[in-house]
């Protein structure tokens, strides 16, 4: 506890060299949008607990001013686009809200981004399709998986050599398409033939029938570039119709709760890792794990820390301004930041309003369940 | 060869599940003339209850699932003393009832959120018979084989409990006539509440069935469901529970072999289209006698 005050205070006090000025003291609202209901709610509780604990955070430790305080105003959207431009609209009319903070699914990103123009800062914390932010007024702290996925496929491709490859796509998924795209042609220039893509669907909860088809195709290794239940559906598909070819996945396969669901059939899949608490052991996320840990009873994963710095962002830009802050004001601010200062990611910079992530780190589940830093079987 | 044999027995099991859970959901449209929309949450608490008896209270897979069978026989009861008893009573029709089972719909999905934690759950390993079966070269999932069986059993027993028990007498007298049905001496409020029981406990058996074959034990198993039962129900025939078996396992076939061989991302659209060329051909479904209402 001491540790993490320490910390905190800290990460004040660096704030607090960059500007003599300050807000008055006072409550200040962040609108945040939240899935935690429906189909992303797994994810959606994740990225809300990690923005709380950041907002209280930051409020304990005067990160924006003496005396000020933040606070969540949280309304539910349930992934549904039409209730998050409601919520969206909502935030707006109440003057008290300075900036807002949401979604997960790109499209609604997109659907939002002619509503908040002008009116309010937005900033996302967990739609992943290029292109999103757009300053002063939208920004995003998710750094693209693009470039990590298809590192990550080359890292595989040539270490595994396999000859040939087959994908799952989520079909009704671009951001997650283009992912693949950009992974296939790297592996393709590995020499790795491609053999069969299919498509699934983010509804879709039954995998056994798309196993047997790219099991018929017979490749060496299979990639996967879907959301979170296709993607652990699918190799637990694969593993039990006895599948023994490298399995690829991506970062949706990193919380805890898909390793307590699936367990065995992920043991040795690698998949790149933006965070985890067993693997980032910087000081800032040890200490975020472990306020994470008491105040949930359970490990962070990749979606708190998302949300986590999203709250970050916007008191860090607050943190500058001077007298009573506007919404402009605000977006002004947010668009000088040039990185996340608190973060837990050991460096977070910021390029025209999108975070990027720092350096790349393949994992894999143990048998033990643990995350472990990925090497090639032997 | 090979494959298209592997992906047929794929095919059947998942028609399997549809085929279970519209076996419930024609028998209370066909008796109770209700298109209740909150059937698949029936499945969904099925899949939960026998979920928590499996890991809570360590119980083997027979004794689970028939955990998850009976409390959604008792889901389905509840709601239908609850919601659509008033609704009998004031005679309050189809749209009426409709619009209350979308209510219980909403509230029934978001309490199975609750008791989830929002998350999709699974069946650990070692709670339900996880082996695979080797058929010469086929693999066959013991999961498949159960699902496969249980349509067998079920529609057969069900099937004969219509046609040629006094129970299914009366349930098919009070589906004709309520009032013609007590006047020659049947209690009707007895033959729904038999009858609610009924369609949530075959409805039930899908859903424990779906969430240990999908790994996906969650507040949205019974709505995935929901559609590819109504689509069983309507090609079958609501009258017959053989229809809806055998529509139910076709939509399985068709949605398999479509995805594996024409495109996998038109999969339900092909599916469905060919569903709507059977019904332009035989508009009563598979097994119906009678033409139902056209708008």
């Amino acid at each position: 506890m001491a540790r993490r005050l320490v910390w905190l205070m800290a990460s004040a006090m660096a704030l607090g060299t960059t500007a003599q000025a300050a807000v008055p003291p006072g409550e200040y609202l962040v609108g945040f949008i939240t899935d935690s209901t429906g189909p992303l709610a797994a994810a959606g509780v994740s990225y809300t607990r990690g923005a709380e604990l950041a907002a209280a955070e930051v409020t304990a430790s005067n990160a924006i001013a003496t005396g000020a305080k933040l606070s969540l105003e949280i309304k539910e959207a349930g992934g549904d686009a039409a209730r998050s431009i409601q919520n969206m609209n909502q935030f707006i009319a109440n003057r008290r809200i300075l900036a807002t903070t949401c979604c997960i699914l790109s499209g609604i990103v997109n659907s939002l981004k002619p509503v908040v123009a002008g009116k309010i800062p937005l900033v996302v914390y967990g739609a992943t399709a290029p292109g999103l932010p757009a300053p002063p007024w939208v920004y995003s702290v998710t750094a693209l998986p693009g470039p990590s996925d298809t590192a990550t496929a080359a890292l595989v491709a040539n270490a595994m050599k396999p000859k040939t490859v087959a994908y799952f796509v989520s079909a009704d998924n671009d951001a997650f398409k283009a992912r693949m795209a950009a992974a296939e042609k790297a592996v393709t220039e590995t020499g790795a033939k491609t053999v069969a893509t299919i498509s699934v669907l983010g509804t879709d909860t039954d995998f056994t029938a798309p196993a047997t088809q790219a099991m018929g195709a017979n490749p060496d290794a299979i990639m996967i570039y879907t959301t979170q239940t296709p993607c652990a559906g699918i190799i637990a598909a694969l593993r039990a119709r006895g599948y023994k070819g490298m399995i690829v996945g991506n970062d949706v396969l990193a919380p805890a709760a898909i390793w307590k669901k699936i367990g065995a059939p992920l043991v040795g899949v690698p998949f790149p890792l933006s965070f985890s608490p067993e693997v980032n052991q910087t000081a800032e996320a040890t200490a975020f794990s472990a306020a994470y840990e008491k105040a949930y009873g359970g490990p962070p994963d990749l979606y708190s820390a998302q949300g986590y710095a999203a709250i970050w962002l916007i008191a860090q830009a607050m943190h500058g301004m001077d007298g009573t802050p506007t919404r402009e004001g605000l977006a002004e601010a947010l668009s000088k930041q040039t990185a996340v200062t608190h973060n837990v990611y050991g460096g977070q910079a910021i390029t025209g309003g999108q975070a990027a992530a720092t350096g790349l780190t393949v994992v894999n589940w143990t048998a033990e369940g643990k995350l472990v830093k990925w090497s090639p079987p032997k | 060869m090979q494959l298209l044999l592997e992906q047929v027995v794929n095919g059947c099991a998942i028609g399997s599940l549809y085929g279970l859970f519209a076996i419930g959901f024609g028998l209370v449209f066909a008796t109770l003339g209700i298109l209740n929309a909150a059937h698949g949450t029936y499945a969904s608490f099925a899949a939960i209850a026998g979920y928590y008896a499996a890991t809570s209270a360590g119980l083997p897979f027979i004794a689970s699932t028939s955990v998850g069978v009976a409390a959604g026989a008792a889901l389905a009861v509840m709601v239908d003393q609850v919601a659509f008893q008033p609704l009998r009573h004031r005679k309050a029709g189809m749209i009426g009832a409709l619009i209350t089972s979308i209510a219980f719909w909403m509230i029934l999905d978001r309490l199975a959120g609750l008791a989830t934690g929002e998350q999709s759950l699974s069946f650990p390993a070692g709670t339900y018979p996880g082996g695979t079966w080797m058929v010469g070269s086929l693999p066959l999932p013991q999961m498949q084989v159960v699902a496969i069986v249980s349509l067998i059993v079920v529609a057969a027993g069900v099937h004969w409990l219509i046609a040629h028990s006094r129970l299914g007498a009366a349930m098919r007298a009070v589906g004709w006539n309520e009032a013609a049905a007590q006047i020659a001496g049947v209690n009707p409020r007895l033959v729904i509440l038999a009858t609610a029981a009924l369609a949530g406990a075959t409805s039930a058996l899908a859903g424990v069935l779906a969430g240990i074959s999908t790994n996906n034990v969650s507040a949205s198993l019974g709505e995935g469901m929901l559609l590819k039962g109504f689509a069983a129900v309507v090609v079958g025939g609501y009258e017959d529970v053989r229809g809806a078996a055998i529509a139910g396992l076709g939509l399985g076939i068709a949605e398999v072999l479509s995805a594996q061989y024409i495109s996998t991302s038109m999969r339900d659209a092909i599916t469905y289209a060919l569903l709507l060329g059977f019904l332009v051909l035989r508009p009563r479904g598979l097994f119906g006698r009678v033409s139902f209402v056209r708008a």
